[in-house]
C-alpha cells in the first residue's frame, strides 16, 4: 500500500482502478435493476394472464365455484406456481398447491391508476381487460415456506366478490436474473481489466520522459553529458532548465573556487617573489633564503589542499587520458629538454577517468616529472583499463626508492630532497588527489631499475 | 642580448631587470599583456620571460598571439600558478621553459642563456671559434683559457655574434639585440664597439661585410 501512495504510478494506478471499478460497479447495478424490473414485468404478465384465464373460466354454481380447466398449464404444474380462488369460504387452488392454502398477503390499497394515453393503449392491452385496475401486487410465504410472489385480483361475480390469486417463485425471478448477470459481471470484469491496462500503458508513456531524464541526469553524474537535453515535454521542461541551472552553477562554482586559489596563490607568490630578490640583492643570507623556501613549501602545500578541497561531492567529469598524458609529456620533454630522456607512452586509446582535468593533469603532472627528474636516460608510461579501474604506471630507471623513503614520500608534507623542489611534495599531492576521487597510488621498485608509481584511478564508462 | 620582460608586478619587475642588467641583459618591461602582446610583435628580442596572471591580457593569450604571427622567440614562463595544468596550457600555448615564483635570479638567467643559446641551434653549452670560447652556462668569454674582460655593451654584441658565429648578423638587428627600447642610440656605437671589441680579441676576426653587417670567424683571411 505504501508503494502505491509512494510511487507516481501507484498514484495514478490507485485512482484509476478506483474510477474504473466505481463506474463499473455502478453500471452493473443499473444493469441489475433494469434486468430485475423486466423480469418483473414478465412474470407479473404471466400471472395476470393467469388470473384472466381462471376468471374467465370459473363458474358459479350453486353449490359453490367450479374451475373450468380439468388440468394446470405450465408453469403451474410446479411448486412455486400457485393460483387460488377466495370466495366467502369456499376456496378452489392448483393441484401444486397439494391441498394447502395460500395466505395471501394484505396488500397496499389499490389505486386506480388513470387511464393510459391512448397511444399506449394498444401496445399494452392486459391491464384493460381488469376492470378498476390491474392487480395487486404482493411477497410473502408459501406452503413450504419458500418466498413467493403473488398477483392477487379481487372480481365482482354474480354480485359476490371472489379474489383470485396467482404466485410464482421468488426463484423464478432470482435465476435467470442471476443467469443473465454472471455474463454481463465477466464483461464488466474483462472490460475493468481492459481499462486498467490501458491505464498502466498510459501511465507508462506519461512517465517514460521521468525515465529518460533520470538516465540524462546520470548522465551528468558520470560525466558523459555536461546538461540536460532539450526538448522536454512542456511538464518537464521548467524542471529540466532548473537542473540546468543548478548544474551551470554548481559547476561555475568549482571554476570560482579554483580561480580564487589561482589568485591566492598569484597574490601570496609574487610579494614572495620579491622579497626573495631582495634578499638576493642583500647579501642572500642562507638562513633567510631558507624561511623563504619553508614559506614558498607551505603556501605550495596548502594551495595544493585547497585546490583539492574546492572539489567538493562526487565527480562528475571524465577526462580522457590520451591527450592528457601526450600533452603532460610533451611538457616534459621541454621542461628536462637538456637531459636527453627517452619517454615511451603505451595507452589504450579509449581509456578515460572520471576525474577533473586539472587534476588528471596534477597527478600526472607531479608523478611524470619526478619520473623525468630522477631518470638516467628512460621514461615508461603505460596506460591499462581494469574493470572499475584505470591503471596509470610510470616508471623510471633512476636510482629508485628504498621502502623507507616510500613510506616517507607517502607521508603528506614529507619532503625528501630540499634541492629538487617538487620531490616528495608532488607524490603525496599525487597520492591526496587520487584518494579523492577513490583511487590509489602504488609506490614499488620499477622493472627499470628506478621508482614505479602506479595510479589507480576509477575508470569513465 | 635583449630581454622583454612582461610583469605586472612594478617592485618585482625593477628588481628582477636590475638583475638582468647586471648579467649583461638589455630589459624591456612591459606592465600588461596588451604591452607585451605589442612590444613582442612589433620588436626583436632574444628572449621573453611571460607572467600568466596579467592585467589586460593573460599570458597564454600573449603567447598565443606572438606564435600565430609567426614569432619564434624563445618564451621563459615565469608566474605564480605551479598547477601542472596551467604548466601543460603554458607550453601548449608554445612555452619554452617554465618557472614558478619565488625563484633565485640564478636560475632564470641560466635558464634564458639556455633557451638562447638552444634557440640559435646550439647544443653544447660551449660555444667555440678559434682562440675564443663562450661559456653560455655562466655567460663568460676565453681567449686563449683566459677570461675576457667585457663592458655590459661588449658583451652584448659579442654573446649575439658568438651566438651566429660564422654567419653575418645584420647591423639593424645587431643594434636591436643591444640597445634597450627606451635608449638613446648613436648610429656610429656600435661600429665603436666593434673597433674596441677587435682590439681586445686579437686573432679572432670580427669582419665588416659591407652593407650587411659584422661576421665573427676563426678563418685567417
Amino acid at each position: 500500500m505504501s508503494w502505491l501512495t509512494a510511487s507516481l504510478r501507484g498514484r495514478l494506478l490507485l485512482a484509476a482502478t478506483i474510477l474504473i471499478a466505481a463506474a463499473l460497479i455502478g453500471t452493473a447495478a443499473v444493469t441489475y435493476v433494469i434486468l430485475d424490473h423486466f423480469m418483473h414485468r414478465q412474470i407479473d404478465q404471466q400471472l395476470d394472464s393467469e388470473i384472466l384465464a381462471l376468471r374467465s373460466t370459473l363458474v358459479t354454481t350453486a353449490a359453490g365455484m367450479e374451475e373450468g380447466r380439468q388440468v394446470d398449464g405450465p408453469p403451474f404444474d410446479r411448486p412455486g406456481w400457485y393460483w387460488q380462488i377466495n370466495s366467502g369460504g369456499s376456496v378452489l387452488r392448483s393441484r401444486s398447491l397439494s391441498g394447502h392454502t395460500l395466505d395471501i398477503p394484505a396488500g397496499p390499497p389499490v389505486l386506480v391508476p388513470p387511464p393510459p394515453p391512448p397511444n399506449e393503449r394498444a401496445s399494452r392491452p392486459l391491464p384493460d381487460l381488469f376492470e378498476g385496475g390491474p392487480p395487486r401486487p404482493g411477497d410473502g410465504p408459501g406452503p413450504d415456506g419458500q418466498s413467493l410472489h403473488f398477483r392477487t385480483k379481487t372480481f365482482a361475480l354474480g354480485g359476490q366478490p371472489i379474489t383470485i390469486t396467482a404466485t410464482a417463485p421468488q426463484d423464478a425471478f432470482v435465476r435467470p436474473l442471476r443467469d443473465a448477470m454472471t455474463p454481463v459481471l465477466l464483461a464488466l470484469l474483462i472490460t475493468a481489466a481492459a481499462l486498467v491496462a490501458a491505464m498502466m500503458f498510459q501511465v507508462q508513456l506519461g512517465l517514460k520522459p521521468l525515465q529518460v531524464l533520470r538516465r540524462a541526469v546520470a548522465d551528468i553524474r558520470a560525466g558523459r553529458a555536461e546538461r540536460l537535453p532539450g526538448g522536454q515535454p512542456l511538464e518537464i521542461a521548467p524542471l529540466t532548465d532548473e537542473l540546468n541551472k543548478l548544474i551551470a552553477d554548481n559547476a561555475h562554482g568549482l571554476a570560482r573556487s579554483r580561480r580564487h586559489v589561482a589568485n591566492l596563490a598569484h597574490g601570496l607568490k609574487t610579494p614572495l617573489a620579491n622579497l626573495s630578490l631582495a634578499l638576493q640583492r642583500h647579501g642572500d643570507s642562507p638562513e633567510l633564503q631558507a624561511l623563504v623556501g619553508v614559506m614558498d613549501r607551505r603556501i605550495r602545500h596548502h594551495l595544493a589542499r585547497a585546490r583539492v578541497a574546492a572539489l567538493d561531492g562526487p565527480a562528475r567529469a571524465q577526462t580522457r587520458l590520451g591527450t592528457r598524458v601526450s600533452d603532460v609529456v610533451a611538457a616534459m620533454m621541454q621542461i628536462h629538454a637538456e637531459r636527453g630522456i627517452a619517454c615511451e607512452v603505451v595507452a589504450e586509446p579509449d581509456a578515460a577517468v572520471r576525474c577533473e582535468p586539472q587534476d588528471v593533469d596534477e597527478m600526472l603532472g607531479n608523478l611524470v616529472d619526478n619520473a623525468f627528474k630522477w631518470a638516467a636516460s628512460q621514461v615508461r608510461i603505460s596506460v591499462q583499463c581494469k574493470d572499475a579501474s584505470t591503471v596509470i604506471r610510470i616508471e623510471d630507471d633512476g636510482p629508485g626508492l628504498t621502502t623507507e623513503a616510500i613510506a616517507n614520500v607517502i607521508r603528506p608534507g614529507q619532503r625528501l630532497d630540499e634541492h629538487a623542489p617538487g620531490y616528495g611534495f608532488g607524490l603525496p599531492i599525487a597520492r591526496e588527489l587520487a584518494e579523492l576521487y577513490g583511487g590509489h597510488l602504488v609506490l614499488e621498485r620499477a622493472a627499470l631499475g628506478g621508482l614505479s608509481a602506479s595510479l589507480t584511478l576509477p575508470r569513465a564508462t | 642580448m635583449r630581454v622583454l620582460l612582461v610583469e605586472d608586478d612594478s617592485a618585482l619587475a625593477r628588481q628582477m631587470a636590475d638583475f638582468l642588467r647586471a648579467e649583461n641583459f638589455a630589459v624591456d618591461i612591459a606592465a600588461n599583456g596588451e604591452d607585451g602582446r605589442h612590444l613582442g610583435l612589433t620588436e626583436a628580442y632574444d628572449v621573453a620571460i611571460l607572467d600568466l596572471g596579467l592585467p589586460k591580457m593573460d599570458g597564454a593569450q600573449v603567447l598565443r598571439a606572438w606564435r600565430s604571427a609567426g614569432r619564434t622567440l624563445p618564451v621563459l614562463i615565469l608566474t605564480a600558478r605551479d598547477g601542472w595544468s596551467e604548466k601543460v596550457d603554458g607550453f601548449k600555448a608554445g612555452a619554452d621553459d617554465f618557472l614558478t615564483k619565488p625563484f633565485r635570479i640564478e636560475e632564470v638567467v641560466m635558464r634564458l642563456r639556455a633557451l638562447v643559446r638552444r634557440a640559435a641551434g646550439h647544443g653544447d653549452t660551449n660555444i667555440r671559434c678559434g682562440a675564443l670560447s663562450y661559456d653560455t652556462q655562466l655567460g663568460l668569454f676565453e681567449l686563449d683559457g683566459l677570461p675576457l674582460r667585457l663592458t655590459g655593451l661588449e658583451w652584448r654584441v659579442l654573446s649575439c655574434l658568438a651566438l651566429r658565429k660564422e654567419m653575418v648578423v645584420q647591423r639593424a638587428d645587431l643594434l636591436e639585440r643591444v640597445y634597450e627600447g627606451d635608449a638613446e642610440v648613436d648610429s656610429n656605437s656600435v661600429e665603436v664597439i666593434i673597433t674596441r671589441l677587435r682590439r681586445k680579441l686579437g686573432a679572432v676576426r670580427i669582419e665588416t661585410v659591407r652593407g650587411l653587417g659584422y661576421r665573427l670567424t676563426a678563418d685567417m683571411a
